[in-house]
């Protein structure tokens, strides 16, 4: 090594762009863990924050940021999730938020500062939409069973079954095994799609998540405050139902993760 | 008229944390300026846990609770559809789901806290071994059998079987 040991690298620097994704807080001391925006006037949260650091706002052009201290290793731990979370429902209960995702730094109290003035119309703009909404996730899983059912209604498997019933081997049980839970999988989509289309009436927007062969149903719905118990009403009536086929899980009231613009900068321009 | 016992899946689970992982992770806000912190770890994470792998054991499982069917009687009788809504089908259902859910619950949690994270595992309630990693672990070496909890009743039918069952099925029990 020929640099002097007394200064930082050329490359110490490219922390404080926007594009680096190694930036480190030891490279940006004053860096801040960024919670979320409100709009101006909303109390500070008590929850501590992201390493347990203390929560404080940062206000400017009629929005507040929630940030704390960016910690000196950033994980998805699980503490530290359940840290981002509660901040933010605590933000979430008093009025509008826009959350950010996880593990979202700024490099400067400057540039965050700056970021909230740029952004103030597009930021309001959205803090606007969601107002007086939470965001809920219903997410169904397959139910295995109704196998005599099945054999009943599906001629294949019925001839499947009895062959494996006369002449039982491995690759048969394995055949007739996998034979069932296609057929299993196929009841709990269909169900899945019924819950679906009883459900998105209800809501404001609704966005898709990931879904495969064992959840089935993963669907985020933005309700109006107003709307939250007869949507909670439906999915207890629809868990009734299909809960033979469906195992249905319900969480919310949630900050609105799934219907904030991702760079609302970008969307602005 | 229909009755409901505790285990039936007839309310909806509530959300965990879990539940909110990829939104927390994948959705909200990401400001141009701001800076996405690169995580050890993040990606592990967003490799899709839920997938609870349709593995040629579940497909055994399922055969099996098939075989235990009336099929030869229920062909002949076709005309008597209440026979298929018996409760052994009903109470398979139940272990199957509740089987499932513990097993994607339990894969979450091994990931949301490895090993080195030990001091954080402290702090959560304590967790129930990974089933799958269980399974896993007794299908490389059968001879090492972990304990298992003494609710677990030895089998009750006398049919041989290839291979240990991993739970009981309710009438067993």
């Amino acid at each position: 090594m020929t640099a002097p040991a007394t200064t930082t690298t050329p490359t110490g620097t490219t922390a404080r762009t926007a594009t680096t994704r190694t930036a480190t807080p030891e490279a940006a001391p004053k860096a801040l863990y960024v919670y979320g925006i409100a709009p101006a006037g909303v109390r500070t949260p008590a929850s501590p924050g992201v390493d347990g650091a203390p929560v404080r706002l940062l206000t400017g052009s009629g929005l507040c940021a929630a940030v704390s201290s960016a910690p000196v290793r950033l994980r998805p731990r699980r503490r530290d999730l359940l840290a981002h979370q509660a901040v933010l429902d605590e933000l979430a209960a008093q009025g509008p938020l826009l959350p950010m995702r996880f593990a979202v730094l700024s490099p400067r109290p400057e540039a965050l500062l700056d970021q909230l003035r740029a952004d103030a119309v597009p930021l309001s703009r959205q803090l606007e939409e969601v107002r007086g909404c939470a965001e809920f996730n219903v997410k169904g899983t397959v139910v295995p069973g109704h196998f005599a059912d099945l054999v009943r209604r599906d001629q294949t498997l019925r001839s499947l079954a009895l062959r494996t019933r006369r002449r039982p081997d491995y690759e048969a049980n394995v055949r007739l095994g996998e034979a069932l839970a296609q057929a299993v999988r196929r009841e709990a989509r269909r169900a899945a799609r019924e819950v679906l289309d009883r459900l998105t009436p209800l809501a404001v927007r609704t966005t898709p998540g990931r879904t495969d062969d064992e959840q089935v149903l993963s669907v985020s719905f933005l309700l109006r405050s107003t709307d939250e118990r007869r949507f909670r009403r439906e999915v207890d009536a629809l868990a009734r139902d299909r809960g033979d086929r469906l195992a249905l899980s319900l969480t919310g009231p949630l900050p609105c993760y799934s219907f904030v613009e991702p760079c609302p900068a970008r969307a602005g321009r | 008229m229909i009755t409901y016992d505790d285990e039936v899946v007839c309310a909806p689970r509530a959300g965990t944390l879990y539940d909110v992982l990829e939104l927390i992770l994948d959705r909200g806000m990401v400001i141009d300026v701001f800076v996405r912190v690169s995580l050890v770890g993040i990606e592990i994470l967003k490799v899709d846990a839920r997938i609870v792998v349709a593995s040629v054991d579940t497909y055994l499982r399922f055969a099996e609770a098939c075989n235990r069917l009336d099929l030869e009687h229920d062909v002949r009788s076709k005309t008597v559809p209440e026979m298929f809504g018996s409760p052994v089908a009903k109470t398979i259902g139940r272990a199957g789901a509740k089987h499932t859910a513990r097993s994607l619950t339990d894969k979450v949690r091994d990931i949301l806290t490895p090993e080195e994270e030990a001091e954080a595992a402290a702090e959560e309630e304590t967790r129930p071994r990974s089933r799958s990693v269980e399974r896993t672990a007794r299908a490389r070496a059968p001879e090492r059998r972990r304990t298992r909890p003494a609710a677990r009743s030895p089998e009750a039918d006398d049919r041989p079987r290839s291979r240990p069952r991993r739970r009981p099925e309710p009438e067993d029990e």
